[in-house]
């Protein structure tokens, strides 16, 4: 049996499953005809897409501003020993605080406002990405750096056309790992104070007691979090590898 | 300048290296003159600091004793009149063949058309103008080797050092490379030092075998081969002068091999 046609069985089944479960508790569990029906009523009339617009555009800001700053960190930090050691452990520790526990002193900086769940966004994906940024660099085998110092290559005209991409498949991976860091934080985020944002349709859903909205909010978000993975860091990753010459897996 | 200065000279020079088990003298007194357009061939066994040397004259590290001068010129840094070619090429993954060899120029500031123009012409030198779009993974070993070369010679070095450039190729590759070299060298009369511990490669190639013993590093002997070019691996007068090198270095050695290490013939 080819793998799709395992996954789609497996999906089928797992309806099937769900079905089933609403048969045997009906209170507890959604059905997913219903869960459907929800979702299709969402977009149509309840402005989920508006929802979704609205928490895409927050997290290409905080993301975008993560990859910026975090890269410039990372670079900081490969560049010089004593930031390592000092900010860099600084930040190996701040890695241990969940982001959305940033989100009350946000609040209180911020007020309820879109700089707030933007300080949180940013700051789930920064340390991924500022931690990828500096161990590709650092990781560049010097061969390369020998090299292209060899052909005259200097300062930024070293940094600029070889370390930096040569650290590119290690910016990538943190880039992918920030970016659900990014999602989740934002996701609790609108859950738990801003308003607007898909998170903020779920947590409305709750308050209307309706099982079939939040589970339809659930699916969209998963929805939406698998889309940019595959559309952008799974194409990337895989242009790099081809790129690269690197096996895939 | 005399007409025969050398390009690259070396004067007493030494090299140490701090380890766990105190100062390791890599070098002791190499003196050694490269005239232009010869092609000297160091000839020592592994970790007998042949890399060592070859990095001095790069300016990729500095001697703590002694001086290295290019056309007079003291080294203190790496620069593009002496480019290296690593064992391990150190091509660029993310450029394609073209990218890779428009680099050295690129980094010289040389305008765009005059930059592919030159490209091209060294990528048609090295038998490789057809693959100017290939990514780096996608060509075999040999043509990676040919690769590291155009990206060379298109810099257009006062001298080519070469790292072991037979290190990890085929038997086959390595006879079509040997003739490809030569031809290189026959068009171009660059400048080359190249190291091996290989002494058949060694005659093959060089005008002169400059012999190198085992930590610390010191030169033995200074062969000077006078067979007519183009050599072949297995030319009677290769092996005949390779035989000789090898008892040489042979017969001195406390044990049968002494200072050989592992350097071979094949």
């Amino acid at each position: 049996m080819s793998p799709p046609i395992k996954k789609v069985l497996f999906y089928l089944i797992l309806a099937a499953l769900w079905e089933g479960m609403f048969q045997l508790l009906p209170g507890k569990v959604p059905s997913p005809i219903n869960v459907l029906r929800s979702l299709v009523e969402g977009i149509t009339e309840r402005g989920y897409l508006w929802g979704v617009g609205v928490s895409l555009r927050r997290i290409v800001l905080g993301f975008g501003v993560s990859i910026v700053v975090g890269i410039f960190l990372g670079i900081l930090l490969a560049w010089s020993r004593t930031l390592e050691e000092t900010m860099g452990s600084a930040i190996v520790s701040l890695q241990a605080l969940p982001s959305i526990c940033w989100l009350p002193l946000s609040l209180l900086w911020f007020g309820i406002s879109e700089e707030a769940i933007l300080f949180v966004v940013v700051i789930g994906s920064l340390l991924s990405i500022t931690m990828a940024t500096m161990t590709g660099i650092k990781r560049v085998p010097p061969i390369l750096t020998s090299a292209a110092r060899t052909m005259g290559a200097r300062g930024l005209g070293l940094h600029l056309p070889v370390t930096l991409p040569a650290a590119l498949p290690s910016v990538v991976e943190g880039m992918k790992q920030g970016w659900s860091f990014a999602w989740r934080s934002l996701m609790a985020g609108e859950l738990l104070f801003v308003t607007q944002g898909i998170g903020h349709y779920l947590g409305m859903s709750r308050d209307l007691g309706d099982m079939n909205q939040v589970v339809a909010v659930m699916l969209l978000i998963v929805a939406i979090g698998l889309i940019v993975d595959l559309l952008v860091f799974a194409t990337l990753e895989q242009k790099i590898r081809e790129r690269w010459g690197l096996q895939k897996g | 300048m005399d007409a025969l200065a050398p390009v690259l000279s070396l004067k007493d020079v030494s090299k140490s290296f701090a380890s766990k088990q105190g100062m390791v003298d890599a070098l002791e007194d190499i003196n050694l003159d490269v005239a232009p357009r010869e092609v000297v061939c160091v000839l020592g066994p592994s970790g007998g600091g042949k890399s060592t040397l070859l990095n001095l004259m790069a300016g990729l590290d500095q001697p703590t004793e002694g001086e290295v001068r290019c056309n007079g010129v003291r080294v203190t840094e790496p620069g593009p009149d002496r480019v290296v070619i690593f064992q391990e090429l150190a091509l660029f993954p993310w450029l394609n063949v073209l990218g890779n060899v428009e680099f050295g120029l690129r980094m010289k500031g040389v305008s765009k058309d005059e930059r592919r123009r030159r490209a091209l012409e060294a990528l048609e030198l090295v038998h490789l103008e057809k693959f100017k779009d290939s990514f780096i993974h996608q060509l075999s070993g040999g043509m990676k080797q040919r690769v590291a070369f155009a990206r060379a010679l298109v810099i257009d070095p006062a001298i080519l050092l070469l790292d072991e450039p037979f290190g990890a190729l085929d038997p086959e590759t390595k006879d079509r490379l040997l003739a490809e070299i030569q031809e290189i060298w026959e068009k171009t009369h660059k400048t080359i030092v190249f190291v091996t511990h290989n002494v058949r490669e060694a005659v093959t190639l060089g005008d002169r075998v400059v012999l190198l013993t085992a930590r610390p590093g010191r030169i033995k002997r200074d062969y000077r081969v006078e067979l007519p070019r183009p050599r072949k691996i297995d030319d009677p007068g290769v092996i005949e002068l390779a035989d000789i090198i090898l008892g040489d270095l042979r017969g001195n050695g406390q044990n049968g091999h002494g200072e050989a290490g592992d350097v071979t013939a094949d």
